[in-house]
């Protein structure tokens, strides 16, 4: 039996689900959006939000844990941190954002219901939330299930092993913490605890972290984590836990914690998308250019389809969605995603990496040579544009630096609208900003450098 | 006595940046400075040392407010005064320093000394006569004064700007004549420090000429730092004793003439153009009306050979126009098409929260008449803001009706000063908000409350 219609189903309110169901009852489209947990999904709840806010405390904490130290002629007496009010005030934040993009949906006359969703057939949804059994059949369904923590067999989650999502709950800060994986969840959290006064070891198999990304980007990350004591383990393969220590290849770390980040699965299993025969794409669900599975009707957006695992690319994914069903003519077709890496200091990557592109060249210009970096006490890091040798199009923009993740917003304007040097050289820059930067990378490309 | 393709008479983000700029093209440059260290009012006594200061009190701000929410415990930090200043010339004497390296690596020559201009094609510095085919004047501006009110930065008790980056202990109570960029800044700086900071300022709203909803909203966060506004009050007069001075002003909306005390009064009324001893009367260089150089298209003073950048000419006193004039200027002198778009200068200040704009404001679009259509965003619906104590403040894009065309913008809010330029690239390439509102910003950053606002201009924001 059919509980409920409807016109669009989404299953699982993420950043992508939300944003979907949002924009879907933007255009009129009758929509429900079903999720066993609060709305937000990962990202909201922990993810992406709460470790801002963990990042944060911990920034503050340690710059006024070290003021004493630093040129500023401040001093404070051995100020402390009470870890279980730190996660308090994050959860309120969470709380606040839980409610506001309830109430977001609600105002967008979206349905929310709670519970676990499993595919009948391709149009049909079985809710299931304690005893409680719906059916809700849609014209639309968009798969939008995100994705978990990847478990190491040798290293099964609880009691002292945690994944991002409790080490984000810890109430007290543990003396030593080891994370295995140094990707960019493992080196947020990890720099979180080194700051809060943690022993950190970093256990990576690869030779070094931030794999993804070019030495040149990770260098100033790599060093300002040694500076904060961080001992690095890179070509280690972590082994198991026992005693309290984690063992590895290359000895035992003695870790009151293991925190394991190493990466993250596409959420597909329980839903019953087998049953549906979808095409795969390795673990993820196979799109199409307007986010269609290959079945008729199911669509799939964020995590569930892949790299990159990015909230914003779920988000611009479920707002095409939207407006593909209420018959808009649009199609995927975002040159550049950029990804911010809250390390410390932050990364920012948009578009090609040097070598990348045949004919591509770089240019660099150091926040050593900015005036704006000077004043905050951080000038290390760079800001770097890859552009195409013969017509000077700017292809790729990348930065290093402390605060600069704010500077994405330009790189992926600039790459959109397919600005070549020039265009970013003669746009006049405020000064003084650490953006002045950006100027100056496509300025020094151009042979024309004024800081440097 | 030698001979130059240019000489540039001023060593500020004017004059340094176009010195380097004639450098590269093949000009044979030198720059005359007066001042013991390069980079003109911005790097010694202006934007730089202010940011440093901003800076290191910022902590300050964070932990009155901030840190109790966190968990983060302990006493109240304390200031050693002496010691953050001394960082604060630190920074400058890094700034400064760079800067002369910067032009021994483009060999241009430093002729240290104050300039006169005896004729077209001369710069006499001291008592050489240095002979150049053109001369660019970027001389700067310095802090305007006010009728009544005499200005002493030595006392240290009636200050302008500088004087205020160099107080021999921080005031306990501090009145701010003029509610523009400079006040608010060295008044919140000391605001943070601990002075009980009044600003009285003539007009009815801050920062005059900014957009009205940015005036509104950050005069209220300002007032809740413990900043206090007298707004729509005409100084009529400082009587300064040895340490303490009185300000005298008239509400305009009548009644008696009221008085502020403070210990210490910082003059931040603006500035004015500054091209004394320059012999410009002699030569016949024709001025403005407001006492600025006047300038053609090409920055060409009505005197052959003689051109002009920066403060000393028409246009907003902000550094990075200077830059950009200084370019533009060599690129003329070099015999290639210079040019600056005046309609896409972004402004920021530096306080907590930073504000930025750029483009046309919604009143002066509205006074000619536009058809417009307005995205605002607030950064309350901004989750990244949120978990950082950030959620005052919005985003605002003003964008033509018909084509959607962006035509200015104002934010109010974290790291406003660098996503402001975000939005000069997309009125660079004179784009739409929904161009904008295409282009994939990254999460969570504040920066999607600029796509957000620009959504706003459409179908409507997602998150509000």
């Amino acid at each position: 039996m059919t509980d409920l219609t409807c016109k669009l189903l989404i299953i699982g309110a993420g950043p992508g689900g939300y944003v979907c169901a949002i924009r879907a009852g933007q255009l009129g489209i009758d929509t429900i959006v079903v999720d066993a947990g609060k709305p937000g999904g990962t990202c909201l709840n922990v993810g992406c939000i709460p470790s801002k806010a963990m990042i944060h405390a911990a920034d503050e904490f340690h710059k006024i844990a070290h003021v004493n130290d630093g040129p500023l002629g401040i001093s404070a007496n051995a100020p402390s941190i009470d870890l279980a009010q730190t996660v308090a005030w994050k959860d309120g934040i969470v709380k606040r954002l839980n409610s506001g993009v309830a109430a977001l949906m609600k105002k967008a006359k979206a349905r929310i219901v709670t519970g676990q969703a499993r595919f009948l057939d391709g149009k049909t949804v079985e809710v299931t939330n304690g005893d409680e059994v719906q059916q809700i059949r849609a014209e639309h369904v968009v798969i939008a299930t995100g994705s978990a923590p990847v478990e190491l067999p040798f290293l099964p989650f609880g009691g002292p092993i945690l994944s991002s999502t409790e080490a984000l709950d810890l109430t007290e800060v543990p003396e030593t913490l080891a994370v295995v994986g140094g990707g960019y969840i493992g080196l947020e959290l990890g720099t979180v605890f080194a700051k809060l006064g943690s022993k950190v070891t970093v256990v990576e198999a690869e030779d070094r972290i931030l794999s993804l990304y070019d030495k040149a980007l990770t260098k100033p990350v790599a060093k300002r984590l040694e500076d904060l004591g961080v001992t690095m383990m890179t070509g280690t393969k972590a082994q198991g836990y026992s005693d309290g220590a984690l063992q590895t290849d290359q000895g035992d770390v003695v870790a009151e914690k293991v925190l394991v980040t190493v990466g993250r699965r596409p959420r597909t299993a329980g839903i019953g998308i087998e049953e549906l025969a979808l095409t795969q794409d390795g673990p993820f669900v196979k799109i199409d250019s307007f986010c269609q599975t290959s079945m008729r009707g199911i669509y799939a957006i964020g995590d569930v389809t892949g790299e990159p695992m990015l909230a914003h690319r779920a988000m611009a994914q479920g707002e095409m969605v939207a407006e593909h069903i209420a018959g808009h003519a649009v199609e995927w077709d975002k040159r550049a995603i950029p990804a911010v890496c809250f390390t410390d200091p932050e990364i920012v990557t948009c578009g090609a990496l040097p070598g990348e592109i045949e004919g591509t060249k770089s240019s660099e210009f150091p926040f050593m040579a900015n005036g704006r970096a000077m004043t905050t006490e951080r000038d290390d890091g760079f800001v770097r544009v890859v552009y195409r040798e013969e017509d000077h199009a700017v292809v790729g923009l990348q930065a290093v630096g402390a605060g600069i993740s704010e500077l994405s917003a330009a790189f992926s304007l600039a790459i959109e609208m397919g600005a070549c040097l020039e265009d970013i050289a003669a746009t006049i820059h405020a000064h003084p900003t650490q953006s002045e930067g950006l100027q100056e990378a496509c300025l020094k490309a151009l042979g024309q450098a004024l800081h440097i | 006595m030698a001979q130059y393709d240019v000489i540039i008479i001023g060593a500020g983000p004017g004059g340094y940046v176009s010195a380097i700029r004639c450098a590269q093209l093949g000009l044979k440059t030198a720059i005359v400075e007066g001042r013991e260290t390069l980079g003109g009012t911005c790097l010694n006594v202006g934007c730089i040392p202010s940011k440093a200061l901003l800076h290191a009190t910022h902590m300050l701000h964070e932990a009155e407010h901030n840190f109790a929410d966190m968990g983060l415990k302990g006493k109240s930090p304390s200031v050693d005064w002496t010691q953050m200043k001394a960082y604060k010339a630190d920074v400058v004497g890094q700034n400064t320093g760079g800067i002369e390296f910067l032009m021994k690596k483009n060999k241009i020559d430093w002729l240290k000394g104050w300039a006169s201009i005896p004729a077209a094609g001369q710069v006499k510095v001291g008592d050489d006569v240095h002979e150049a085919k053109n001369i660019v004047i970027a001389s700067g501006s310095v802090p305007s004064s006010l009728p009544g009110v005499e200005v002493d930065n030595d006392k240290g008790i009636v200050v302008d700007s500088t004087g205020a980056l160099d107080l021999p202990k921080v005031p306990k109570k501090m009145t701010v004549i003029g509610a523009g960029v400079i006040g608010l800044e060295l008044g919140s700086v000391y605001a943070r420090l601990g002075s009980e900071v009044t600003v009285v300022e003539y007009m009815d709203a801050v920062c005059p000429g900014m957009d009205a909803d940015v005036q509104r909203t950050f005069k209220r966060i300002l007032e809740k730092q413990g900043l206090k506004f007298i707004m729509g009050a005409a100084v009529q007069g400082v009587d300064a004793t040895k340490t303490k001075a009185k300000v005298r002003y008239l509400p305009k909306k009548g009644g008696d003439e009221e008085v502020v005390d403070a210990d210490v009064v910082l003059v931040a009324t603006g500035r004015k153009p500054f091209a004394e001893g320059l012999g410009l009367d002699a030569l016949g260089v024709k001025m403005t009306e407001r006492g600025q150089i006047a300038v053609d298209g090409k920055w060409a003073t009505n005197v052959p050979g003689i051109y002009a950048i920066g403060d000393v000419i028409e246009g907003p006193m902000l550094a990075h126009k200077a830059e950009d004039e200084g370019m533009a200027v060599a690129d003329v002198l070099a015999g290639n098409h210079g040019h600056v778009n005046y309609g896409v200068i972004p402004g920021v200040v530096y306080t907590t929260p930073e504000v930025a704009t750029v483009g046309a404001t919604e009143a002066a679009l509205k006074a000619e008449g536009r058809k417009l259509k307005i995205g605002k965003f607030m950064f309350m619906g901004n989750a990244r803001a949120k978990a950082v104590h950030q959620g005052e403040g919005f985003v605002k894009i003003i964008v033509d009706k018909e084509t959607d065309r962006v035509l200015g913008a104002a934010i109010i809010g974290p790291a406003a000063g660098d996503m402001i330029h975000e939005l000069c690239v997309a009125m660079e390439f004179g784009a739409s908000a929904q161009d904008i509102a295409l282009t994939c910003h990254a999460h969570p950053t504040y920066s999607e409350a600029v796509r957000e606002a620009a959504l706003a201009c459409g179908d409507g924001a997602i998150h509000s």
